[in-house]
């Protein structure tokens, strides 16, 4: 599995946001894409997901295991996201957020995925519990669970562990980056905070003019 | 709100007439009459539900939604009477469309012989309720999705779906629309028992043989015979237990289906798109179709002599020449809608001002059931309530027959938006010296203008469409537009109908215009 960014960029209203650049990540790998607020690092996300609104412009090629996705809609192009919030449906229950995720298919089987789903986020038993009755970092592992059950073949993280408090920040960041590596799909990360980086990948960073430059 | 209070007591009281509820149930049109209410009422609030969601799922958050309010609102306006005369003349045997289809394909020298206005299923009604209430549901639909939680939780929500491999047509039905249904149901209730309920436009335009439930109770309360006004006052009683006891069905059903919805929930991805077809065209189709009667309405009123097949009238100024040579009907229109809508927000912003905001939930229940109780029954109490105190037929009585529905409307509009007015405002403008008069009159005001001049621009589009309580109350002393539109719609003049349908109209229309216009903010904010 890889990512592949060729000849990217991000304008609004012809004020260039981010300038052409290319990136492959490889199976497995995190890239970190660092730079400060309204640097245009969010809507690099979004165009890669094909969801970017519509005064922004993106240009250039994506390509996901050497096919090229730029054409698809949002929703073809098995790209998993996580953001900021956990955005867990409220109207549905833990099992049922979890489900939501699911290839269709024979109701056993899905139904034993979402279980091993909870084991791993280690809340079993949580099926039928509404999300807000969760605490937050039980809310970011099975956020994160419902990702993966989508099957993505690559993500994208956009400061997800930024509302976290101190002692939850790092463990939910460890526990994050063991399940991609696991996964061995590819990963661009976006923060604006040095520490979110895990330990010997890549760092991008935005600087003033748009560009990229490896840190 | 004491009057309505005293209204329900006083509708109450006829519940031990043995005879009266005798006659009823001897009625030969109780059954059929009931069936047709009930049918049309749940029809038209279905199809105004679906054409609302299709419309709201098409355009929401594109460059439309944002221009949609201000349409929405002229749409609002249009009294559902004067759409129900525009919808006849169009569909009738000597309408338009025959017209057209004379012209262009069957060369037809006399009008054909199809059934369209008055039909006995009710399919004209409820073309016309489902097409009147539409811009309601989307309304409020609008003021649901434009809630600064709801437009971010949704945004995020929408992102968080599309990654997990669902299309936006299976976001509106799996992540959206569960959580917005529970929020329609009181304007659902509200749609559906007016429209079962309505006795205007049924008289314009639904079935005769048998009428709806609501016409038959109608032709008794304003028959000359005792009896006959019993049989109604019960009959009234029955229709709204009846009606009850619908909703009850419905949200039983609601209930046993709830468990295989929820499975439908969560199926799994999918690709499922909502055609294109329906949802595109819908707002436009919409709006060309208001357009298309109040121009009718204008050729008709200007008419003189219309033969079969011709397309264009003959010119004539007798109906408006009539209309302005005895303009008392508009007058008292014009002054009530002024004056009720104009009390009803002084009156609500002292509430909303010295009440403290728990008391606006038993408040808002009152509205509501105004709203949601069958406008018969509220209109015969109040009728009842307003004889003992002598009310019936004086210009205070009808004012406030009129201020009640005004100021039920206008509060619900008015609550949420007044409510949420940031108090730190307040604060800051205590440290800049500012008194509570010079806070109200130059931050608060100008500051919640759109939301107050829409609240009173509703208000005079509900006062302007009151047929009911103007009826009773007014007790024949008076004549209001809906009444004279009413009397007419079973007469042969079908200018003067166009004329008082377009009258109806056009104020309530300027007021929006004008409210639309002053609600701009000096600047658009981002």
């Amino acid at each position: 599995m890889s990512l592949k960014l060729e000849n990217i960029s991000i304008t609004l209203n012809d004020r260039i946001l981010i300038a052409p650049f290319a990136l492959a990540i490889a199976a497995g790998e995190i890239v970190t894409l660092m730079g400060p607020s309204g640097s245009g690092k969010s809507s690099l996300l979004s165009f890669i997901a094909g969801d970017l609104p519509s005064p922004l412009q993106g240009t250039g090629n994506v390509t996901l295991n050497n096919k090229v996705i730029d054409h698809m809609r949002p929703e073809q192009r098995r790209i998993g996201r996580l953001f900021q919030d956990d955005l867990l449906f409220p109207h549905m229950t833990v099992g049922e957020n979890l489900l939501f995720a699911i290839q269709r298919g024979p109701r056993s089987e899905r139904e034993s995925m979402m279980k091993t789903a909870l084991q791993r986020a280690e809340l079993q038993g949580f099926e039928n519990r509404p999300p807000h009755s969760l605490s937050g970092g039980q809310r970011s592992r099975i956020s994160l669970m419902r990702t993966l059950l989508a099957k993505p073949e690559a993500m994208l993280l956009d400061e997800p562990f930024n509302k976290l408090d101190k002692t939850l920040r790092s463990s939910m960041r460890d526990y994050t980056f063991n399940h991609l590596h696991a996964r061995n799909v590819p990963t661009l990360l976006v923060t604006h905070d040095p520490s979110d980086a895990p330990k010997g990948g890549r760092i991008l960073q935005i600087n003033g003019m748009g560009d990229m430059i490896y840190v | 709100m004491l009057p309505f209070a005293l209204s329900l007591i006083f509708a109450l009281s006829n519940v031990f007439d043995g005879q009266a509820w005798r006659d009823l149930l001897a009625h030969p049109q109780l059954w059929p009459g009931l069936r047709l209410s009930l049918f049309t009422g749940a029809a038209s609030a279905t199809l105004a539900l679906l054409v609302a969601l299709l419309i709201v799922s098409a355009i929401y958050n594109t460059d439309k939604w944002h221009g949609l309010t201000t349409n929405i609102g002229a749409m609002l306006a249009l009294p559902h009477l004067a759409l129900a005369v525009g919808f006849g003349l169009l569909v009738m045997p000597s309408g338009v469309i025959a017209r057209l289809v004379a012209a262009l394909f069957t060369g037809w020298q006399s009008p054909p012989n199809w059934i369209s206005t008055h039909d006995p299923w009710g399919v004209g009604l409820i073309v016309v309720l489902a097409i009147k209430e539409a811009p309601f549901i989307i309304w409020m639909l609008a003021g649901i999705l434009n809630g600064p939680d709801v437009q971010r939780s949704f945004a995020g929500q929408r992102a968080a779906a599309l990654s997990l491999g669902h299309s936006t047509g299976s976001i509106w039905l799996r992540v959206f629309l569960p959580q917005l249904l529970p929020k329609l149901v009181w304007p659902m209730v509200i749609v559906f028992v007016y429209a079962a309920t309505v006795v205007d436009v049924a008289l314009a335009i639904g079935p005769t043989q048998p009428p709806t439930l609501a016409s038959v109770i109608w032709a008794d309360i304003n028959s000359e015979l005792v009896a006959s006004n019993a049989r109604g006052q019960v009959g009234a009683l029955f229709l709204s237990g009846a009606i009850a006891l619908a909703l009850f069905a419905a949200w039983a059903l609601a209930k046993i289906l709830a468990p295989s919805l929820r499975k439908f929930l969560v199926q799994g991805p999918s690709h499922w798109a909502i055609p294109s077809w329906l949802g595109n065209a819908k707002l436009k189709a919409l709006m060309a179709f208001y357009f298309i009667v109040v121009m009718l309405l204008l050729f008709m009123s200007l008419a003189q002599l219309w033969p079969f097949p011709d397309l264009g009238p003959s010119i004539s100024f007798a109906a408006w020449g009539r209309i302005f040579n005895t303009p008392q009907a508009l007058i008292t229109s014009l002054g009530l809608a002024f004056a009720t809508s104009a009390t009803a927000l002084v009156l609500l912003i002292v509430w909303l001002e010295t009440q403290p905001e728990k008391l606006d939930r038993p408040l808002m229940w009152l509205c509501l059931a105004i709203l949601g109780l069958p406008a018969i029954l509220v209109g015969l109490g109040q009728y009842r309530a307003f004889l003992n105190l002598g009310l019936t037929g004086t210009a205070l009585g009808l004012f406030l027959a009129h201020l009640m529905p005004v100021t039920a409307y206008m509060f619900i509009v008015l609550q949420s938006p007044y409510r949420r007015f940031d108090p730190r405002w307040r604060t800051s403008a205590g440290g800049l010296m500012a008194g509570f008069g010079k806070f109200f009159w130059a931050i608060k005001l100008p500051l919640l203008k759109a939301p107050i001049l829409a609240a009173y621009a509703i208000g005079f589009a509900v006062s302007f469409s009151q047929y009911i309580p103007a009826q009773l109350v007014g007790a024949g002393r008076f004549s209001t537009l809906p009444i004279e539109a009413v009397t007419l719609t079973s007469g042969n003049n079908r200018p003067l109908l166009a004329a008082f349908a377009l009258l109806l109209a056009v104020p309530p229309f300027l007021v929006f215009v004008l409210a639309a216009h002053f609600s701009k903010s000096r600047w658009r904010l981002v």
